[in-house]
């Protein structure tokens, strides 16, 4: 009887351990993963500033000026020729 | 070797090999000496307590170094970086950012046995010479930058080529895509991504972040498995919204700019300030400098005039003094005094710009024309006491307080120490020195009916309390005057913007060179618009105008004018004249110097 108990307590021990290794496995296995993640949102934080950098340089004024008046034949706008609305008016 | 035969009564155990008993082997029989057996007993007893030693040596006293030797071949500690933070206009449009790129360093010795044409190869990638690069790897050191701030796909390439020694570092650089234009607003940042000048250098602190680590084990293939320690977080720096409008910013720039060329001038500066909120919209200076190539500097790129450099204000002075005169019931508006041209107060005499007979002035003429005589008439009968705290109190002479690197205090003398002559030029702005910012600042009274604010360099979300200096009733007088300024008739009808009311004083005032007053000038001009109710101040400032006219109403004047119509056109403010033609009277008369 107590031969008995000491095999299936044995077995249990075994399939615990077993059990754990392969917890752990799982665990690291998620955690690299989990890696993965942090540094592609690190790499895309990284993208993200570096796009607004460009959209401040291609939208900088001196550029929208230089092409406005250069490619597009733009003039400034002056007050003589300005037709200005109010609200509520007739 | 056996003496005696086996007995037979022994046959339960057969001893190995012969089918001799065990119990009637002839070795039981042999008499062996007692010390032989003791001595292996103690050699066992001996290995034992040797192993139990070494057991206890390796658990109990060098456990720390073999679980730190064991922790170096799993363990690592990462270094975290933390970026800093990005600097941006108000409305979000960034002016400065930080991108990681990577610094090439090498091990000088490693890098010996490379083959010449991968250095070749590396020294075209870096940018230099072969002969530059083998200059640099040749060094007794076990550590040589090569270059730093290399962008990230000229150091992959670099690392492609698989050199040894050759080894990477991150770093960051840091961009101003606005360059030139925001330069002296912004500042910029040495290799290390400290900061060194602007906004850069006063909000260090906060830009800033601060590095974090954390200590992992790695798998056999560098994967990271497990964190052993709390992570101690990385903190990227603050972003930073500037009150400064990108827009308005290009406009004062690019109309200094070609005012200065015009005039061929030595330097110029501009300061637009909201006067609803105090909050700073364009400060820019010139010359300028691009951020972000800073291999040729001078001092006079850096110099941010507009903050640092003191000159007497000349004639935009004296609405301040008209101001508490007129506060202090000494005077009204219509109140007319005797001007001549030319006044001797005791032993000095002092002048209008250009001769005229005496003329009966009001004190709203006075302003208009920019009498000199007249201001000093007004001023005299005040004491000095009184019009050193009004200029004291609106700011002059008094170390501001922008958060900004560097601005200065100017110099308002003590009042004890005025002499009766002092007072009457003082009160045109001679024998005192300010820096056009705090001018904005001043001016602040009269944009904003009578009280003084607070300005800043930082986005405002809440309107700042303002300190009254001077009653509503004399704000609105004074305004009034102002605008007749640059009405025709007055000394800068060129500041007049087609739509807008607007209203402003004239400067010009001698350089002092080594204590004496020199044949140079500088012209300036501060203004606000729309005048019914003020948006904007606008403060110009031409160093040295060398061709043509040298007067503030010439020079300063027009920059004012097509900043504020383009700012105010930016900003939406809606008109509040109906002229949209200008006429500029081709003989105005010219302000006191």
């Amino acid at each position: 009887m107590s031969g008995r108990l000491n095999f299936v307590l044995a077995l249990a021990l075994v399939l615990c351990a077993l059990a754990l290794v392969n917890a752990q496995y799982q665990a690291r296995q998620l955690f690299i993963e989990l890696e993965r993640a942090a540094s592609q949102s690190r790499q895309l934080d990284i993208e993200w500033a570096q796009l607004q950098l460009d959209q401040s340089t291609l939208g900088k004024n001196a550029r929208i000026e230089a092409s406005a008046t250069r490619d597009l034949n733009m003039v400034p706008l002056t007050a003589a020729r300005t037709q200005y609305l109010t609200v509520g008016e007739k | 070797m056996t003496r005696n035969p086996p007995r037979s009564s022994h046959t339960g155990r057969i001893a190995a090999g012969k089918g001799v008993p065990f119990s009637a082997s002839p070795m039981l029989k042999v008499k062996l000496p007692v010390w032989r057996s003791r001595v292996v007993l103690f050699a066992m007893f001996a290995a034992f307590l040797a192993l139990i030693v070494r057991a206890l040596w390796l658990q109990g006293m060098s456990t720390d170094f073999l679980q730190k030797q064991g922790a170096s071949r799993y363990a690592r500690t990462l270094e975290l970086p933390a970026t800093r933070g990005k600097i941006t206009d108000r409305n979000g449009q960034v002016l400065a950012s930080s991108v990681p790129v990577k610094a090439i360093w090498a091990i000088p010795e490693d890098v010996q046995a490379a083959p010449k044409e991968k250095l070749q190869a590396l020294a075209k990638l870096l940018d230099m010479s072969y002969a530059e690069l083998s200059k640099k790897l040749d060094s007794d050191r076990n550590f040589v930058y090569l270059k730093r701030q290399v962008e990230q796909d000229v150091s992959d390439q670099i690392v492609k080529l698989g050199i040894d020694g050759i080894e990477t570092r991150k770093e960051y650089k840091r961009f101003y895509p606005e360059g030139e234009v925001m330069a002296h607003v912004v500042g910029f940042t040495n290799v290390e991504d400290a900061g060194q000048d602007g906004m850069e250098l006063s909000q260090q602190k906060n830009l800033a972040g601060t590095t974090g680590s954390r200590r992992v084990i790695k798998d056999r293939l560098g994967r990271i498995v497990e964190d052993i320690e709390a992570v101690k977080e990385p903190h990227d720096g603050k972003d930073l919204v500037l009150s400064i409008d990108s827009k308005i910013q290009y406009i004062a720039f690019t109309q200094l700019k070609e005012a200065v060329a015009k005039s061929k001038a030595k330097a110029g500066g501009i300061v637009v300030v909201d006067a609803k909120t105090g909050e700073v919209l364009a400060l820019a200076n010139l010359p300028s400098y691009n951020p972000n190539d800073r291999s040729v500097l001078t001092g006079a790129q850096l110099r941010n005039r507009v903050m640092t450099d003191t000159f007497e204000p000349g004639s935009t002075l004296k609405p301040f003094t008209v101001a508490l005169a007129l506060d202090t019931n000494r005077v009204q508006a219509t109140t007319t005094f005797q001007v001549p041209d030319k006044m001797t107060i005791g032993t000095a005499t002092v002048g209008d710009s250009h001769p005229h007979p005496v003329w009966n002035m009001s004190v709203a003429q006075i302003i208009q024309k920019s009498s000199n005589i007249g201001t000093a008439k007004i001023a005299l009968q005040m004491p000095a006491e009184e019009m050193w705290e009004m200029f004291t109190t609106v700011g002059l002479g008094q170390q501001p307080k922008f958060g900004f690197p560097g601005a200065v205090a100017g110099r308002v003398r003590p009042f004890k120490s005025w002499r009766p002559i002092e007072q009457a030029t003082m009160s045109y702005g001679h024998g005192i020195s300010v820096s056009l910012i705090q001018m904005a600042h001043a001016y602040t009274i009269f944009a904003r009916n009578g009280d003084l604010i607070p300005l800043s360099f930082q986005k405002v979300s809440e309107p700042p309390v303002g300190q009254r200096v001077v009653s509503e009733k004399t704000a609105l007088t004074m305004r009034a005057m102002l605008e007749r300024v640059t009405a025709p008739g007055g000394t800068a009808p060129k500041a007049q913007v087609p739509g807008y009311r607007v209203g402003g004083k004239t400067g010009t005032a001698y350089k002092i060179e080594g204590g004496k007053y020199v044949k140079k000038y500088i012209a300036d001009f501060v203004g606000f618009a729309p005048a019914s109710d003020p948006r904007l101040i606008i403060a110009v400032m031409v160093d040295e105008p060398s061709v043509g006219s040298h007067f503030g109403g010439d020079v300063a004047a027009p920059v004012f004018a097509t900043v504020a119509a383009n700012a105010l056109r930016a900003l939406n403010v809606s008109p509040d004249s109906t002229v949209t033609d200008i006429i500029i009277p081709t003989d105005g008369p010219q302000e006191g110097l």
